[in-house]
């Protein structure tokens, strides 16, 4: 057992000092918390790793993916694919749904607010296949929502957010509270 | 030394990593009660402090980063942060309707607990109360992002 303990301690500090950043191309988002991080991992559905609920597919976008990083087996969770625009990455990782591909791209590292293990992915590279560009979430929306035309960004458009401020307001707290707000500060 | 520790870690490490990859994970029963926030602007502070990207100064940002699949978290009254994978029969923790109705809600959630690798999975089974908006901080904050009302004057 001793010889085991000693052992262990030889491989741990290694470990938990990794540095995924050599290799990374990935482009800084100017966040207070950024690392860059290129590492190879499987494509998980993390419901299904942690309750063992598993659809085939990993819920084809619509789950929140994770991704198992081969060198040491931790569980990243990615919050955003390479858009600025609110969005996220599962739709970026459900085709790749069980595979392990290389990912690149920022992780955030703030342990007094809880930011372990979070990422801003932002390429995937499969085997034998060309990298990508983790960039596809509004184009999907697009396909999905051929009728909310108009101008501005996705999020202007959406129907289900438009449907909740009509009702709610911006603040979410009624129409009233709305425009006694926007008449004292717009 | 060497030869003594590659024979005991053939033994052990597969023992370690295996169960974590294979298996489910044992979840804990809780109950708590918290915020329903969007993690994004919370963690990487790319809309300002964490005070600011909560509550009513940052509902419509909330519903946005929600209906665009970015993970939805309870930030409970103690800080913690639980990443919500479920509610009820609604899995669809990315973008779905139930999480989407519920932004910047104060709910009270009965569910379980994973922990995995430095973040906390909260599957909820029922949420028992929705409390609305209770942390009404546009006063303080005003509306966060300032483009997330549109200005009427233009």
């Amino acid at each position: 057992m001793k010889h085991l303990i000693a052992c262990l301690a030889l491989i741990a500090s290694p470990l938990a000092a990794q540095d995924f950043s050599e290799g990374s191309e990935a482009r800084s988002w100017n966040l207070y918390a950024e690392v860059p991080a290129k590492f190879d991992a499987e494509v998980v559905d993390v419901l299904c790793t942690l309750t063992g609920d598993c659809p085939d597919d990993c819920g084809a976008g619509r789950r929140q993916l994770g991704l198992v990083r081969t060198a040491d087996d931790v569980l990243v969770l990615p919050m955003k694919n390479s858009q600025p625009a609110f969005t996220g990455a599962a739709v970026e990782l459900a085709p790749f749904c069980g595979q392990t591909v290389t990912v690149d791209g920022l992780m955030l590292d703030d342990p007094e607010l809880g930011a372990n293990n979070v990422y801003l992915l932002q390429t995937i590279q499969a085997a034998d296949a060309e990298k990508i560009k983790a960039n596809q979430w509004t184009k999907v929306w697009a396909k999905n929502h051929p009728d909310a035309t108009g101008k501005g960004p996705w999020f202007r458009r959406d129907p289900r957010v438009k449907s909740i401020i009509e009702t709610e307001g911006y603040l979410g707290l009624g129409l009233d509270v709305d425009q006694n707000y926007i008449e004292e500060n717009f | 030394m060497k030869k003594t520790c590659t024979a005991a870690l053939s033994v052990a490490l597969p023992l370690l990593f295996a169960p974590l990859g294979a298996q489910a994970a044992e979840g804990t029963r809780i109950q708590v009660t918290g915020e329903i926030i969007d993690t994004w602007c919370y963690y990487s502070g790319v809309m300002g402090s964490p005070d600011a990207v909560v509550g009513s100064a940052h509902h419509t940002c909330a519903l946005w980063c929600s209906a665009g699949g970015i993970p939805v978290g309870l930030l409970a009254e103690d800080g913690t942060v639980y990443m919500v994978l479920k509610v009820g029969d609604d899995a669809e923790a990315a973008g779905g309707d139930t999480l989407l109705n519920l932004a910047a809600h104060t709910v009270e959630a009965d569910g379980m607990l994973y922990e995995r690798d430095g973040l906390k999975y909260l599957v909820v089974a029922d949420v028992v109360s929705d409390l609305d908006i209770t942390n009404q901080n546009h006063n303080d904050y005003g509306n966060v992002p300032p483009f997330s009302i549109p200005d009427p004057n233009k």
